[in-house]
């Protein structure tokens, strides 16, 4: 962790655009319906991860209850989650960390 | 009994007997009934503006009513904990998801109309999908809601012991179940 010395000099308008622009993310959540090895498919099929990337982020879902699995656009993320419902995962968006 | 899927030289290939396949079939027409009764309530009213009966887009003062039919409020989730979000989100994406999805469970019933099933990967995807919507409308049916439900329903396997419609349901999820893991290996298989 880097410690921080001083305070940043920010406006308070700038704060507000900044946060306007803050990054989307897709949440994948846990269910006990869906099977692992359907779920690690989905992930190496839909977003191209390695298998072992896919299979990370897969137990991450099943272990902590959900996992951020990217972040981008408001129009990129939009569509991963209407393909993850395709693929009937539990998925939502949500903006800014 | 079926035969798992497996990964080789003419593709993924799995076999399913008739009995399993009469009753696969049918789970896949009782979701696409369901898909297509809200699939209806999409349709605009006559008098609307040509645009929008152009495009087939609805306008922002119309959302769709919520989903009461648990089973099919999984299929068709809300896309965000934000109420407004989720609305907006299921007003431009919902027709086009509904149709994917009975677009898909349409191509598996018609696979199901042979034993033997040969696939590619982008065929055996599309079945997977297809498979597994059925498993979340049978595992909503089963309240399947935690690991414990899952176990409890996972336990149900013979089927000379199953004496109520739920057993019932539960020896037919575990069935697709299987199927679907067993094609999930044939999958992985094929893209390595």
């Amino acid at each position: 962790m880097v410690a921080m010395t001083a305070m940043p000099d920010v406006l308070s308008e700038f704060e507000t655009l900044v946060s306007q622009d803050k990054p989307w993310r897709l949440v994948v959540w846990n269910d006990p319906v869906n099977l692992m090895s359907y779920v690690s498919y989905v992930f190496r099929s839909y977003f191209g991860f390695s298998p072992e990337k896919a299979e990370k982020l897969m137990l991450q879902v099943h272990h902590d209850g959900f996992c951020t699995v990217r972040s981008g656009s408001r129009e990129a993320i939009e569509s991963d989650v209407q393909a993850m419902h395709g693929f009937g995962l539990n998925a939502t968006m949500t903006q800014g960390a | 009994m079926a035969k798992a899927f497996k990964n080789g030289s003419k593709g993924i290939t799995g076999t399913l007997h008739s009995a399993e396949r009469k009753l696969i079939r049918e789970l896949f027409s009782d979701l696409i009934e369901m898909l297509e009764e809200r699939a209806r309530l999409h349709q605009l009213p006559e008098d609307i503006d040509p645009l929008y009966a152009l495009t087939g887009m609805r306008p922002e003062s119309m959302d769709l009513p919520p989903i009461a039919d648990p089973a099919l409020a999984r299929l068709l989730p809300d896309a965000s904990d934000d109420a407004v979000a989720a609305a907006e989100h299921r007003r431009l994406t919902e027709a086009d998801s509904i149709a994917q999805k009975v677009g898909r469970l349409r191509e598996a019933q018609l696979l199901l109309e042979t034993d033997r099933l040969v696939l590619d990967k982008d065929a055996a995807t599309r079945f997977a999908q297809a498979l597994n919507d059925v498993r979340l409308v049978l595992a909503e049916r089963l309240q399947i809601r935690s690991e414990e439900d899952s176990a409890r329903v996972a336990e149900v396997l013979d089927a000379s012991e199953v004496e109520t419609p739920e057993e019932y349901m539960s020896l037919v999820y575990n069935l697709i179940s299987w199927v679907l893991d067993t094609l999930m290996g044939a999958l992985m298989d094929a893209e390595s």
